[in-house]
């Protein structure tokens, strides 16, 4: 009896997020079914759906998933590796940091997109060119967040590390990393979410697949089927990203009772 | 200096092997000044501790110069008549606070600094988390355990390196009551199976009267009392000499501290409230009502009378500010 209640109360606790979305979707498609929305405007999600379908049959569709997912996860890696990089650098040494953090921070004040022309210019509309963006939107809340995370470390812990014989490579494994994790994951989650829109925006510019690509060359069809299913895979994406990096936390964090599953 | 480091160390890990029955370090402490920028905090010390010997010290600075975690202004110290940081792998510390990484489970805290095998590490660590009485915590996350668990796991910390030293920074400082008194007992018993000489900082005079072979008091950068404490061991808090000799050091302390008056304040004792265990005296003071709980034993040993002028002193640490 209270077993079962506990299921039930688990499948409730599973289904409430999700009552919002269904609804919004269902009312949307009765909407389009009785007219009140022209199909030219807003498809019903069922032709969406069906758009999926026919895309996914073909194998169109998970040829533009696989390229941007790779140009997406690309940029992360050469962007946010270079912001771990210098965040543990200028983080860990004076030196480096009175050397580079000034010049960092003014570079940091740019917005990536403002970049768009000159970015243009130098690479060309390659590959290059986006993953020179995307590299540089997430580097820095990798780096700003990295660089924190060592510099709060609780310096009381250092001191015991100090006196109980750990020093350089075992000190920074044992001491300051696993302290100035929690706020280097908050950095790559934010990098993460950053990391899809300028994607978004680097694949409008110009591209020859990928997400971008498919709803680009849609809308020249005028099929907004298409080009909402774009939309929708963006945010399934971003959500998937979300999810990893959640995970990622539980897992390293599980120390931290905020983040163990009990 | 010449002293070549490695030849000093293979010998002292020859020696090493029967480590478990070397006795205590003597400590020397030659004129000794420490300066934090202007202020001087020690004016040339000197003090003699002998091998195994349990001192009982109210006063930071000296036992931060010790652990090697300031460094020394001028003057010197001798650990068995040779510069300090020649030995400084004879030496732990525990701290005030527990500081075990949070991130490491129990066993891995203890295991922290140690070379070897795995097995063997574990071995090990689990025997001495057996002495200080937690070996079936082993495997939890320090944020698992209470205040005084957190500092048995930091005793355990510093006993598997097998000390010479024990350094002591006021440890049980902010246990409550019993299990301060439980930790005590605790700590006596490791060090007579140990044999290592100990430095306990503290500021609670009827626990530097528990365990001290000596009580020694630093005050404005001196040493202004230092009385051995002949009493046998284990002591009781109950016993009338010890009751006599707790409060012989208090008042030559309270004495010191009224030349230094710094978080203390005057009052009349207004209501003294008495329950099994812990006593509550409520102290009638220019700014308002102010309570010290007390142990109700300690008070029984030095009645108080309601009317009676007494002078509340409180750490700077303990001082909670809100706006």
């Amino acid at each position: 009896m209270s077993q079962k209640s506990t299921i039930l109360n688990r499948l409730r606790g599973a289904l409430i997020p999700w009552l919002l979305p269904i609804s919004i979707l269902a009312a949307w498609e009765i909407a389009a079914r009785v007219g009140w929305l022209s199909s030219r405007i807003l498809p019903e999600p069922f032709a969406v759906l069906k758009a999926g379908v026919a895309l996914a049959a073909t194998g169109e569709l998970w040829q533009h998933v696989k390229v941007s997912s790779l140009r997406a996860l690309t940029g992360f890696a050469i962007g946010g590796g270079l912001g771990l990089l210098l965040g543990l650098l200028t983080g860990s040494f004076r030196k480096v940091e009175i050397a580079l953090d000034t010049t960092l921070q003014m570079i940091r004040n740019i917005p990536p997109l403002a970049l768009i022309p000159l970015v243009i210019l130098w690479f060309g509309i390659d590959e290059t060119a986006k993953l020179f963006l995307i590299s540089l939107g997430v580097f820095f809340s990798v780096y700003i967040n990295t660089f924190h995370g060592i510099r709060s470390v609780d310096p009381a812990l250092i001191e015991m590390g100090r006196s109980y014989g750990l020093k350089g490579w075992s000190l920074y494994r044992e001491v300051i990393l696993p302290g100035a994790l929690s706020s280097i994951l908050v950095g790559v989650r934010y990098a993460l979410g950053f990391m899809w829109v300028i994607l978004i925006v680097a694949e409008t510019i110009s591209a020859q697949a990928g997400i971008g690509y498919m709803t680009m060359n849609a809308r020249e069809f005028l099929q907004t089927d298409v080009v909402l299913l774009g939309i929708l895979l963006y945010a399934v994406l971003g959500k998937l990203a979300d999810v990893a990096a959640r995970l990622l936390e539980r897992h390293w964090l599980k120390w931290n009772n905020s983040y163990s599953t009990a | 200096m010449q002293i070549d480091h490695r030849e000093l160390n293979e010998v002292r890990s020859a020696q090493g092997k029967d480590k478990e029955q070397a006795p205590g370090l003597s400590i020397g402490v030659r004129q000794l000044i420490k300066r934090f920028g202007e202020r001087q905090v020690l004016h040339g010390l000197d003090l003699d501790i002998e091998a195994g010997e349990f001192i009982a010290i109210v006063g930071r600075s000296l036992l931060r110069l010790l652990a090697g975690l300031d460094t020394v202004s001028s003057g010197g110290i001798l650990l068995d008549g040779q510069p300090a940081d020649l030995l400084k792998d004879d030496v732990r510390m525990m701290f005030q606070d527990a500081r075990l990484l949070p991130w490491r489970t129990v066993i891995q805290n203890i295991a922290i600094g140690l070379d070897g095998s795995k097995r063997e590490i574990r071995e090990r660590a689990l025997e001495v988390l057996g002495q200080v009485g937690l070996a079936d915590r082993a495997d939890e996350w320090p944020s698992r355990l209470s205040g005084g668990q957190r500092q048995r796991v930091a005793l355990a910390r510093a006993l598997i390196h097998r000390p010479r030293l024990l350094l002591l920074d006021e440890p049980l400082g902010a246990l409550d009551a019993l299990t301060r008194i439980e930790m005590q007992r605790l700590i006596e018993s490791i060090w007579k199976q140990h044999r290592f000489t100990a430095l306990l900082v503290t500021h609670d005079v009827s626990e530097a009267v528990a365990l001290g072979d000596r009580i020694v008091l630093v005050e404005d950068g001196r040493i202004t009392l230092d009385e051995p404490v002949a009493l046998a061991r284990p002591r009781e808090h109950g016993e009338a000499q010890f009751a006599q000799r707790e409060s012989r050091v208090l008042k030559r302390l309270m004495t010191v501290e009224a030349i230094n008056n710094r978080n203390q304040i005057r009052g009349r004792i207004s209501e003294i409230v008495v329950d099994s265990v812990l006593s509550e005296v409520r102290i009638l003071t220019p700014s308002g009502l102010v309570t010290s709980t007390v142990l109700t034993r300690s008070l029984s040993e030095q009645p108080l009378e309601i009317g009676a002028e007494v002078l509340a002193t409180f750490k700077s640490n303990e001082v909670v500010l809100a706006t």
